[in-house]
């Protein structure tokens, strides 16, 4: 996915997910979470068709469905009994329970996908290097090394094998002495390796003085005014959490279903905020059909 | 006073006997291009990380170094005035994307966003890398690395560029870039150049200065033409280049005038001699017979199901007794053939046979037996913490009893007083032969060598191919990939040429080189205008012109 929220400042894009993760957790209430599941399922839709969710589809389903059954099959709290299995209620508070868990667990997953395509590592090295510049660097060395390490792995296996030390024969306990002397290789031979990165590193004076970072992304106007549009719709949604709106009461008494005048629009604020990448993409589609 | 002021350096490691740099001086002027040349461990990658304080070893040091006036010794001196381009392209990368790189010096400086971005530009235009910023570093060739990394270092704008063999593992047309870009910073913005290296054919024709390290001592200095006739006559002869050896050895002392360097002014030099008929010195060539030990057919190989072929088509036969030699740019795909024939990778398509059997249908121990291979890095061949154990443990692998053969081996090879270190504490050639001794034990037909050559000094790599031509004679079959075209000149009996995934040309060293630009030894770019004349190394050249 490459649309316009992708080409948002990565702060932007940072706090949407952080926020859109935060309500979609603590407004643990039926209709609210079923908007925000029918939001990111289109948006899901809108981007690529279901293309990167397919992989996760089965997890997670089966987590949603797991969660959904375990808590009334445990919980027998609650008032309204919907039917009795040989001695074991069933009740309507504890379905609800399980049914709003599983749809905010599968909203944070779509949201944990999505986040895992817009923000690529470049853009998260480049918030924390601001704050942590320690961290960004260890995170920057780690992405090297970790395809690093796999590419020697290959390489010590490949030249072991030609040297009739193989991991893919032999009885068990062979194989995994032979694994483990792979291993041993690597990490000799990658510490003997990094006394060189650490030089070229000391050689561009690393460590001398304060790191500056270069920034690859610009706050521009656009940027601030889209976060400042989303801070003040999630400070009212969160305004309204804690005065108790956009939640329902399951326990002890259970609260009516039905919302009262402030919460619906606690609601159209609520989805506005979720909506907000879906409607970036929809008015760039509309934009481009004006302009041909 | 000069630039850069050495003054009676020596410097000893710790735990060492003898000193690395001893009693070493040398002043270099703003804007030179030195070059220190000498063995390996001759003390050339310690005089510059001297030159360099945040990477100075550490042991005594004594003596004075300036630079600028300033001394080394004390602060003062920005560190980024000095630049140090280190030889493995590699290991000197700190970030998995190319533009985290290359910015990696001016953010350790503290250099503002607005003014990173403007030097950024520029440089990376100049490199003309725009294309490569937003790439991982990995996806890059190791010529391209060298590059980066370059650009890195001068994005910090020093006036002294330190370059440890930064060619070593290059192939040779981005070897020759690398060093055309040198000579721009040199010339054109008058930056200091001091640079160790060990193939000296191209460096002594851009150098101003030239200074022969040996046991840490200098040995001679002063302009190249110079030097070379000082240490012609001397035991250091073998790191002459090619066309100046060629002068020296066929011209008389009393005629000798000016010292030719470049292609240009041996060709000069050769128009005026009158050269008639053809090269007495024939290759000792050994029959070959025609009995086929590997065959390749159509192969296929690529290494992820959507990428592209690494090979393609490729088609490859081996008789015994060869040497063949494979060249061809970095990533045209010799490695990946060799580790085919070897039986690590899998064609994915095509007919490998060894032996008239089906690869396939060997057990990979049988073609341990019958193949050895010598990987591009010997580091990690060794399993064991020292030479001994590992020579013991193939011993016992392959139940090998008779102890006098393998101390003749080692014997053989010079490596008897290595076997109690540490693989890893060995210089290049003591590891390459470290391994080699591994692999003869087990006594295979066939070895594949994988850049035998790489980083090894003129004095080691003469050694090495009088051990290839050795093992020719007892009737191993070699195939080696090389970047090194005067050692695949010397020493192949075939040469071939990678280009996409394929061999694209085959033949004879002579033929071979004939119509080639770059990938050609200097003595025939030297006489290739004349017609029929077909000489390739020094050996022929010399008896021609004698």
């Amino acid at each position: 996915m490459k649309g316009r929220f992708y080409a948002f400042h990565p702060i932007v894009n940072f706090s949407y997910y952080m926020g859109a993760i935060l309500l979609v957790m603590i407004n643990q209430h039926p209709i609210f979470l079923f908007v925000a599941f029918s939001i990111l399922i289109t948006f899901h839709f809108f981007n690529d068709c279901f293309n990167h969710m397919k992989q996760w589809l089965f997890f997670m389903f089966t987590t949603g469905i797991l969660i959904f059954l375990i808590n009334p099959l445990f919980n027998e709290r609650g008032r309204h009994v919907l039917f009795e299995v040989m001695g074991h209620r069933v009740t309507l508070e504890a379905s609800l329970y399980g049914g709003m868990s599983a749809l905010s667990i599968i909203s944070v997953l779509m949201l944990f996908i999505s986040y895992n395509e817009v923000m690529t590592p470049n853009k998260l090295l480049f918030l924390f290097s601001k704050f942590l510049p320690q961290f960004a660097i260890l995170l920057m060395l780690t992405l090297r090394f970790i395809p690093l390490m796999r590419r020697r792995l290959d390489e010590i296996a490949a030249v072991q094998v030609s040297k009739g030390i193989s991991v893919k024969q032999g009885p068990w306990k062979e194989r995994i002495k032979k694994g483990m002397l792979y291993v041993q290789i690597l990490l000799t031979y990658s510490l003997e390796e990094a006394i060189q990165t650490a030089d070229s590193m000391k050689a561009r004076g690393y460590g001398q003085k304060k790191r500056s970072t270069y920034e690859y992304f610009r706050l521009n106007k656009k940027d601030s005014l889209t976060l400042l549009f989303l801070v003040i719709l999630l400070s009212i949604c969160l305004y309204g959490r804690f005065t108790g709106l956009g939640t329902l009461t399951i326990y002890p008494l259970m609260e009516s279903i039905g919302l009262v005048p402030v919460e619906y629009f606690i609601l159209l604020v609520y989805a506005l905020f979720l909506c907000f990448p879906l409607l970036v993409e929809i008015g760039e589609v509309i934009r481009w059909r004006l302009l041909n | 006073m000069a630039f850069i002021e050495l003054k009676h350096v020596s410097f000893t490691y710790p735990s060492a006997d003898n000193a690395a740099i001893d009693d070493f001086s040398l002043s270099i002027e703003k804007g030179e291009f030195v070059v220190l040349f000498g063995s390996s461990g001759s003390g050339k990658s310690t005089v510059l990380r001297l030159l360099k304080k945040e990477i100075q070893p550490h042991g005594v040091l004594k003596g004075e170094m300036m630079i600028n006036g300033h001394s080394l010794s004390q602060d003062g001196m920005p560190s980024s005035q000095v630049g140090f381009v280190f030889q493995d392209p590699e290991n000197q990368v700190v970030a998995d994307d190319v533009l985290h790189e290359v910015v990696f010096g001016l953010e350790n400086m503290g250099v503002m966003t607005n003014e990173m971005r403007s030097r950024v530009a520029e440089m990376v235009h100049f490199f003309g890398a725009e294309s490569l910023l937003h790439r991982k570093t990995h996806e890059l060739s190791g010529g391209m690395k060298q590059q980066i990394n370059l650009a890195s270092v001068l994005l910090m704008q020093p006036d002294i560029l330190l370059l440890d063999e930064p060619t070593a593992q290059l192939d040779p047309v981005s070897a020759r870039e690398f060093l055309d870009m040198l000579v721009r910073l040199n010339e054109e913005f008058g930056m200091t150049i001091i640079l160790a290296e060990h193939r000296l054919d191209d460096v002594f024709t851009i150098a101003d200065k030239i200074v022969l390290l040996k046991n840490g001592k200098c040995i001679a200095e002063g302009e190249p033409k110079q030097v070379i006739e000082t240490i012609w006559d001397s035991q250091e002869q073998p790191f002459i280049p090619n066309i100046p050896t060629l002068y020296l050895s066929t011209t008389k002392k009393e005629n000798r005038r000016d010292i030719p360097l470049s292609v240009k002014e041996g060709r000069n030099w050769v128009q005026e001699l009158n050269l008639i008929g053809q090269s007495k010195e024939n290759r000792a060539h050994k029959e070959i017979q025609d009995k086929k030990l590997l065959e390749v057919k159509d192969l296929l190989f690529q290494y992820r199901k959507e990428g592209a072929a690494v090979l393609n088509e490729l088609d490859f036969t081996l008789n015994k007794g060869e040497i063949y030699a494979l060249l061809g740019g970095n990533g045209s795909g010799k490695s990946t053939l060799l580790k085919i024939l070897v039986g690590i990778l899998k064609p994915i398509n095509g007919k490998v046979t060894l032996l008239d059997k089906p690869l396939k249908a060997w057990k990979s121990l049988e073609i341990a037996k019958k193949v050895g291979y010598l990987p591009q890095n010997p580091k990690i061949f060794f399993v064991h913490d020292s030479v001994e154990k590992e020579i013991n443990d193939t011993m016992q692998k392959w139940n090998i009893t008779n102890q006098t053969e393998v101390n003749n081996l080692l014997q053989r090879l010079g490596i008897s007083h290595l076997l109690h270190n540490h693989p890893y504490d060995l210089s290049g050639g003591e590891l390459q032969k470290a391994a080699l001794a591994c692999v003869l034990l087990r006594k295979p037909d066939i070895l594949l060598l994988d850049e035998p050559t790489k980083g090894l000094d003129p004095i080691s790599k003469d050694s090495f191919s009088k051990i290839l031509h050795n093992l020719q004679e007892e009737g191993i079959t070699v195939v080696m990939s090389t970047h090194d075209i005067e050692f695949a000149a010397q020493n192949a009996t075939k040469c071939g040429m990678m280009f996409q995934g394929n061999i694209t040309s085959e033949n004879e060293p002579k033929e071979f080189f004939k119509g080639n630009y770059f990938y050609t030894t200097m003595v025939q770019r030297l006489f290739r205008h004349l017609p029929d004349k077909e000489i390739v190394t020094l050996g022929e050249a010399i008896s021609l012109c004698k």
